[in-house]
């Protein structure tokens, strides 16, 4: 038997590569936060700024071509998560009427666009032909049927017991009213899931306002990054922050709302993919 | 797509009945029918644009058929195929070196003791996963500078590997930049991608290892033998569904490419944007479009055939 006592040697050095692997992940982003207060610009690494000063993040909210942008991404976030789960749940809900006409049909409808699409250059055509680019309608509108997440909704649905539903259609309820009354408030967990991996999809847009927009005037936040990291467009610097302190700066302020939601989002995040792998 | 829960028998139902049926179920159809405009605009209207790959067409004039004369082009073009073929080595390599980190993580994290500790060391590894791919580039183009901001060379110059006048511009030189995204996309999705083998993990049944210690089994023979081989399927399973998506790959090369490394970092969506909106001339849509249906092709093909390939290892569970 190997159960001696002896000097847990793995254990250290196990402990020892987490640490490790901890900071390859924290070192790049403290490098970003802390030249992000470093009014002179930084060389190497440092623990912390040596000219501490605000101005960068002064030059980010006071500069309207900075805070336009920011303001964007928390409108088409709020708006595309609300509509996404909408989409999502509805679709979910008639998916799981087994005993409906055409509901195959629908299923089938809707995973062929998973293996098939028409590509970039048709479908920039048919959302430019509608006029819908340059506007943030087809940011809204079309990453807004994420077919994926319907499956991943419909396979919770299925956990909810068939005698709840028929119950609710004995005493009277519409389809509509079994899913408000009913189906929603027994998915708290995985609209919570679902919707957060929405909000960060839709925060984190750039594909879509890369080909879809071409007027700086609807940039969200990620567009005007790049650009300010690009060099293209740097903002004016007020308070003697260096170029490289603003961008720096600039990758905090899109990064920071969900680095402070995140520790208490964590477990729902698990949770969304666990929806999909528990399922078997 | 899985099998119905409950197997409705396929008989005739007469055409009242059905009307009938329809009728009662009316309230869902009406549901529907907002996700089936969706699908309709968004999905299926330019599935229809895809005749445009045999017409020539500007966007001004009409277009005109032109058969199978992008196609021929297209096959004859060095740029076309450089780029499919770096879609397919640039995806398999980042499929398999994030797969593989994050196998040997997950097997490491396991047998971590302190549940504090696991807890902490996951909530920073999984951290990366969420940040958009512009912040990722943003964060690496300044942290792989070839100048005394770039902290890897200034790193490499201090330790005396690299000379100061001689610093490496990682995403700017061709020699560079496949190795610096292969690390990158490692930084960012090794963690995320632990959370599904660790949930398999946590359902192999202690037992197994009471057992195996019985036996005299040490750490390496349990990891081998128990943890391991209960990984198995979901290494595959996640291999599969991941292959299906490989000619998918745009936003993270995109945003981490230069015109100066277009030769081993464009790839198929890169190349057919930059041929449609970046090229300078009029965009010749009927060409791009049938890049883009070559490359829808392949992208079924490979779905289809993961999709088989998935119901056989996952006991007829396929992936759409």
């Amino acid at each position: 038997m190997k159960t001696k006592k002896k000097f847990p040697v793995f254990r250290i050095v196990n402990g020892l590569i987490f640490i490790i692997l901890a900071l390859i992940i924290i070192i790049p982003m403290w490098k970003i936060l802390v030249d992000s207060f470093d009014l002179k610009t930084a060389y190497g690494m440092k623990l912390w700024p040596e000219n501490f000063g605000l101005a960068g993040y002064v030059s980010v909210f006071r500069n309207p071509t900075l805070f336009r942008p920011l303001v964007i991404s928390f409108i088409t976030t709020i708006l595309g998560t609300i509509l996404a789960l909408t989409l999502s749940t509805l679709g979910a809900y008639v998916l799981i009427q087994w005993e409906m006409p055409g509901r195959t049909f629908f299923a089938n409808f809707l995973l062929f666009t998973m293996i098939f699409n028409g590509g970039m250059i048709p479908t920039y055509l048919v959302l430019s032909s509608m006029h819908l680019t340059n506007t943030l309608l087809v940011v809204i509108l079309f990453p807004a049927l994420n077919v994926y997440n319907l499956v991943l909704m419909r396979n919770f649905f299925e956990g909810i017991p068939q005698s709840l539903f028929e119950s609710a259609t004995l005493d009277g309820c519409s389809p509509m009213q079994t899913f408000i009354r009913i189906v929603l408030p027994m998915s708290k967990a995985a609209l919570a899931s679902i919707g957060l991996m929405y909000a960060v999809t839709y925060w984190n847009d750039y594909t879509h306002y890369k080909l879809y927009i071409t007027d700086s005037k609807w940039y969200n936040f990620q567009m005007k990054l790049r650009s300010v990291i690009m060099g293209s467009d740097l903002p004016q610097s007020t308070g003697g922050a260096t170029e490289n302190t603003v961008k720096n700066a600039a990758i905090i302020v899109v990064i920071i709302p969900f680095m402070l939601l995140y520790p208490f989002l964590q477990k729902y995040f698990v949770k969304g993919v666990n929806i999909g792998a528990v399922k078997e | 797509m899985k099998k119905t829960k409950t197997a409705v028998p396929k008989q005739k139902i007469s055409g009242a009945k059905l009307w009938a049926k329809i009728y009662k179920y009316r309230g869902f159809y009406l549901m529907f029918l907002p996700v089936f405009v969706f699908a309709i605009i968004f999905s299926y209207l330019p599935m229809l644009g895809i005749v445009l790959g045999f017409t020539d067409y500007n966007g001004i004039k009409d277009p005109t058929f032109v058969g199978f004369k992008h196609f021929e082009r297209m096959f004859k073009m060095a740029n076309f195929w450089s780029a499919f073929a770096n879609t397919i080595v640039i995806s398999l390599v980042k499929l398999i070196l994030t797969t593989l980190f994050a196998v040997i993580v997950s097997l490491l994290l396991n047998e971590i003791v302190n549940l504090h500790f696991k807890k902490v060391v996951q909530t920073i590894i999984y951290l990366p996963h969420f940040m958009s791919w512009v912040v990722t580039a943003s964060i690496f183009s300044l942290i792989l500078a070839p100048t005394n901001h770039g902290l890897v060379n200034t790193f490499l110059v201090n330790i005396g590997v690299l000379d100061a006048n001689n610093m490496i511009y990682f995403l700017g030189s061709e020699k560079w930049w496949r190795f610096a995204y292969y690390i990158i996309n490692i930084w960012k999705e090794t963690g995320w991608q632990t959370v599904i083998f660790m949930a398999t993990l946590a359902g192999i049944n202690t037992e197994l290892y009471e057992a195996a210690a019985i036996d005299g089994a040490g750490r390496w023979n349990k990891m081998r033998f128990i943890t391991f081989p209960a990984l198995a399927n979901t290494i595959l399973t996640v291999f599969i569904l991941n292959l299906a998506k490989v000619m998918n790959l745009f936003e993270s090369a995109f945003v981490l490419q230069n015109d100066a490394v277009l030769g081993t970092a464009n790839v198929l969506e890169t190349y057919i944007y930059y041929q449609t909106f970046n090229s300078g001339a009029i965009p010749n849509y009927g060409y791009t479009t049938a890049i883009g249906l070559f490359k829808s092709l392949v992208g079924c093909v490979l779905v289809l055939v993961c999709n088989q390939w998935s119901k056989k290892v996952r006991e007829g569970r396929g992936i759409v």
